[in-house]
């Protein structure tokens, strides 16, 4: 198609409007309202252009190019009806900077800085210089309104954790309301009232943390004013630096924009280019990194214990101390804890070292509690080879989607926005959980199970499918038959009683899961950590062969991919994760090197242990070494995230205080034990040699043929249909006149390295406490409790304390607990959980009884 | 007043779940209730599928909707160009003076509610009053006691 532009000649593919084309070709349209991301709103009426032909203007960001269409964009009528509309806008923006006489010298010498008030001017504006108003009047020259000036007085809203809500400042443009609603889902704000007293607001004027807010600051950073800013970047000189890392905050792994001042943070922010999230985070990426990095539980110095204190050493001392009393274990006396939140570089170091310069194989790190682990033990033990890797542009192409117990809005709220994605373009979306979402409203079928239950759910359904339709291509299969056989012996009126699901319900779903269109299955941790977790596995993959459907884990921490594919070629002939906690407890391991998390343990028999992390925890008073180590952005490497894209990062500030990288201190330490091969410079190095060690990270392949090459971690898949017989008894986890409430425990991913951000950043507290025990509004008022109290949740062997939380999403009889390492033990949630000699049997429902606390 | 989940979702049902008769259900509750209760307007966000801040936004768009509970008696002054020349203003302060309430608000006692309309259509008969959808033609401000006081003895 050819269009002309201010006489230039354009050649432009169909479905663009004429500002997409302008910006294209670089021909400035000022605008306000219109974002890239976002559905054409023409609020602001900025971008008006001339098309020949046509009566009047055209708001350029919603008309689209038509053959032939010759537009003007820059005659002096529109440039005059601009101004206009611009003086307009700013009658009720503060506007003495933007058109003072004085602005340009007063940029240098501050010479007018005390004659305006923050009512009236910019100085005080905590926008200041990144405003985009400031942009286009500068653009189209506005030097004078001659408008009376409308100051709104509106008070500035404070109530919320991480921004503030001046819409004093606000022109209306409704990218907050459309990012919030369009891109996010969430519909936390919109436009309320109407003409001159239309303002953007929430529900009755509530805070956004009473409305469902979730705090992704979207709506922050497409504020084209001051009207949101983000608290701690309020009155911050501006920065002079900016690159790009990897969130380590969860396993999709967004890109971030990390902007610097003289080799300080100042902020991070979703990156627009970032395969993954393009241009979305969510709190932690967006507001957390800062607070996270610059954490005054930070370690600066090596230290080691010195007559029962800890003292502060040289990192030579510290190394030849740490090296010196290791030497005296044996390999099988000695266990190592590695962390899935390190890079892969580091895991695979971290495995040379125990194996090579501490000749041990206890090494584990808690991966096996992931979703991932139960999948591939699934598919190890019936020797499948499941296919792992997606793009997550594939979710949002899928036609049906079932999303089995996870609340990925908050656990994955990139995948949450291809799904929604999907839901917009006419996908069904099916959600089986326990706990309802408040989210819910995008699904065509929510099943509310009971939890734990999955499996009959997941058989009932395959069974209904098998009844009506001869699946002919499948029966061809060895194992078909004897899965057909062992559905008989599931009864309907089980499956009823047991999942609490309606029997009619099930109906529509058999319909939505064998459309036989492009499908997926996404399962979280909420199913596989429950006491029947395999079997709802296997019955899952059951029911996703049937459908033809693909099923991927969602993932919990970031690198758990690559440490999973780094210990999986590693033999695993030590202890595993439990099997060390559990021994280090009984005294049967004398030494542990602990780089990852772990549960606290009181009872540590331990002749000596060394703590290899950036924050202090409680595990320091047990530590003869602590050994500090650099975070994230404070070294370079590779994660691998849940779809399998290899993703790598680079340094982004120095290391605080003395603490290095992970691979410096393993690298340093095993030199000093006397072992070659240790000798790395950096982690390209590490790269190299694991490359060779694993050829899943040499074969790598690139589904995206983009120029950046986004490259997937190797693997090999089966795509033979393969059925798995099942059992059926009565798998129930009951509550009795003692225990009367289910608890559900969710796996809490706040955390990075030893540091609990919801216990050490106040604003993540106030949003979603670790130590919440969240429960429906009835029991507690049956119980007497109140928002915000202390109560002690008891279960068959110990109990915790927590803090009582109403939520209307809990069903009666149930409640909700989050499980985080390193989370101080009286509030631990492992202490619910009975230790066995394989160390502590972990499931995600348990019956508990819950009383108030002191 | 207590919401029934029931009775509102019987408003719902009549218009077949249909997300685009929102306005009319919004009527129904409150032709039910004389306002919008918020419980109500979760129920409808929740059958409906129609975020909750959606639904505050039609009805603060509307002065017909009213999410606090109104008064007994809904007196409405209208203030079009017409009643407004006619001295509309005046009877609407002598309103707000009687009822103690400014324009936009409910009485103490709950017995009446002030608002304001911009043009009724029927300018030929203006300065118009409207008291639980009871016309007064051509009002002065020496007629609103009395208009109060029929009202007032009215019990409904």
């Amino acid at each position: 198609m050819k269009i002309v532009i201010d006489g230039q000649e354009i050649h432009c593919e169909g479905e663009q409007t004429i500002l997409e084309v302008a910006r294209e070709k670089s021909i400035y349209i000022p605008s306000l309202c219109d974002h890239l991301r976002l559905t054409p709103f023409s609020g602001c009426r900025l971008c008006i252009v001339e098309i020949i032909g046509r009566k009047g203007y055209s708001p350029s960001c919603s008309t689209y190019v038509e053959e032939g269409m010759e537009v003007k964009t820059k005659t002096r009528g529109l440039q005059k009806l601009r101004r206009e509309i611009l003086e307009l806008i700013l009658s009720e923006h503060p506007n003495a900077c933007l058109i003072c006489s004085e602005k340009d010298n007063c940029d240098e010498y501050k010479s007018t800085i005390r004659k305006v008030g923050e009512t009236t001017g910019c100085v005080l504006c905590p926008n200041n210089g990144r405003c985009e108003l400031q942009e286009v009047v500068e653009a189209l020259k506005i030097d004078k309104v001659r408008f009376p000036s409308v100051y709104r007085n509106f008070e500035v809203k404070k109530g919320d954790p991480f921004f503030d809500r001046n819409y004093n400042l606000c022109i209306l443009c409704s990218r907050c309301v459309r990012v919030c609603h369009e891109v996010r889902g969430a519909s936390t704000v919109s436009f309320v009232f109407r003409g001159s007293e239309t303002v953007v607001g929430t529900i009755l004027d509530k805070t956004l943390l009473d409305s469902g807010c979730q705090f992704c600051g979207a709506c922050v950073d497409v504020c084209p004013t001051g009207a949101l800013t983000e608290r701690a970047l309020k009155y911050e000189t501006l920065p002079d630096k900016e690159t790009t890392t990897i969130c380590p905050l969860c396993s999709m792994g967004c890109e971030l924009e990390i902007k610097l001042k003289d080799g300080r943070i100042l902020s991070s922010r979703p990156s627009g280019t970032g395969a993954v999230n393009q241009g979305q985070a969510c709190v932690k990426g967006r507001f957390l990194i800062k607070d996270l990095v610059y954490s005054p539980k930070r370690i600066h110095k090596p230290l080691i214990r010195v007559n029962k204190e800890l003292e502060e050493v040289g990192w030579e001392e510290a190394l030849g101390f740490v090296a010196q009393r290791l030497k005296k274990f044996k390999g099988k006396d000695i266990g190592l804890i590695s962390s899935p939140q390190a890079s892969c570089e580091e895991s695979f170091l971290f495995r040379k070292f125990a194996r090579e310069a501490l000749k041990t194989e206890n090494i584990d790190s808690p991966a096996h509690f992931s979703p991932l682990a139960t999948y591939m033990e699934m598919a190890r033990v019936n020797g499948l080879k499941p296919d792992l890797n997606f793009r997550i542009k594939d979710i949002s192409e899928a036609k049906v989607l079932f999303l089995v117990g996870s609340e990925i809005a908050v656990s994955h709220p990139m995948i949450w926005l291809e799904v929604l994605k999907a839901v917009r373009a006419g996908a069904k979306l099916i959600v089986a959980s326990s706990i309802e979402s408040f989210l819910n409203r995008y699904s065509s079928l929510y099943f509310q199970i009971k939890p734990g239950s999955e499996f009959y759910l997941f058989s009932f359904l395959c069974k209904a499918f098998l009844e009506k339709e001869q699946a002919e291509d499948i029966s061809k299969s060895d194992s078909f038959e004897p899965f057909k056989k062992s559905l008989e012996k599931l009864h309907s009126s089980q499956v009823f009683e047991f999942t609490g699901v309606r029997e009619e319900d099930l109906k529509d779903a058999t319909e939505f899961l064998f459309r036989e269109e492009s499908s997926i299955f996404l399962f979280g941790s909420g199913m596989t950590q429950s006491p029947f977790g395999s079997q709802s596995v296997s019955a899952l993959w059951n029911l996703a062969s049937l459908a033809g459907a693909r099923l991927f884990p969602l993932g919990l921490e970031n690198n758990l991919r690559g440490e999973f594919e780094i210990g999986e070629k590693f033999s695993r002939k030590g202890l595993t994760f439990d099997q060390i906690i559990g021994a280090a407890s009984s005294g049967e391991i004398k030494a542990l090197y602990l780089a990852g998390p772990v549960p606290e343990f009181k009872k540590a028999k331990m002749e000596f242990m060394v703590l290899q992390d950036s924050f202090r925890s409680e595990n320091i008073k047990m530590a003869d070494a602590v050994l500090p180590a650099a975070t994230f952005a404070e070294t370079d490497g590779t994660f691998i995230n849940n779809e399998g894209r290899i993703q790598k990062f680079g340094r982004v500030v120095k290391p605080v205080g003395e603490a290095k990288p992970d691979w410096w201190i393993i690298s340093r330490l095993a030199q000093k034990l006397g072992k070659k091969g240790f000798d790395f410079r950096t982690p390209s190095g590490i790269m190299e040699e694991m490359k060779k060690a694993s050829p899943s990270f040499l074969n790598v392949s690139y589904p995206e043929q983009q120029k950046d090459k986004a490259a997937f971690i190797g693997q090999e898949e089966n795509k033979e249909k393969k059925f798995l017989p099942l059992t059926f008894g009565r798998f129930l986890v009951e509550t009795s006149k003692t225990y009367p409430f289910l608890l559900c425990v969710d796996y809490n991913l706040d955390f990075y390295r030893n540091l609990s951000l919801s216990q050490e950043i106040r604003g993540l507290k106030i949003l979603r406490d670790s130590r919440w025990i969240k429960m429906n509004s009835k029991d507690a008022e049956r119980l007497k409790l109140k928002e915000g109290e202390t109560v002690v949740v008891e279960s068959l062997s110990g109990k915790i304390n927590g803090v009582v939380k109403i939520s209307g999403l809990i069903p009666r009889g149930m409640a909700e607990a989050s499980l985080l390492w390193n989370e101080e033990a009286d509030f631990s949630v492992f202490n619910l959980f009975s230790p066995t000699p394989q160390g502590v049997h972990f499931s995600n429902v348990l019956p508990v009884k819950i009383k108030r606390g002191k | 007043m207590e919401v029934e989940e029931l009775k509102i979702k019987s408003c719902i049902t009549k218009y077949n779940y249909e997300k685009k008769a929102l306005i009319s259900i919004l009527q129904d509750i409150q032709e039910e209730y004389n306002y919008l209760p918020q419980e109500a307007l979760n129920i409808v966000s929740k059958t409906l599928g129609i975020p909750l801040i959606d639904i505050v936004g039609v009805a603060t768009f509307y002065r017909a909707f009213s999410l606090e509970p109104r008064g007994k008696h809904l007196v409405t002054v209208c203030v079009g160009t017409a009643c407004h020349i006619r001295g509309a203003p005046n009877i609407l302060e002598e309103f707000e003076r009687k009822l103690n309430v400014k324009a936009g608000k409910t009485t103490g006692d709950g017995q009446f509610s002030l608002e304001t309309v911009a043009c009724l259509g029927c300018c030929a008969i203006g300065p118009v009053v409207i008291v639980d959808g009871n016309y007064y033609a051509q009002t002065s401000i020496r007629k609103v006691d009395a208009i109060l006081k029929k009202h007032r003895k009215k019990k409904k």
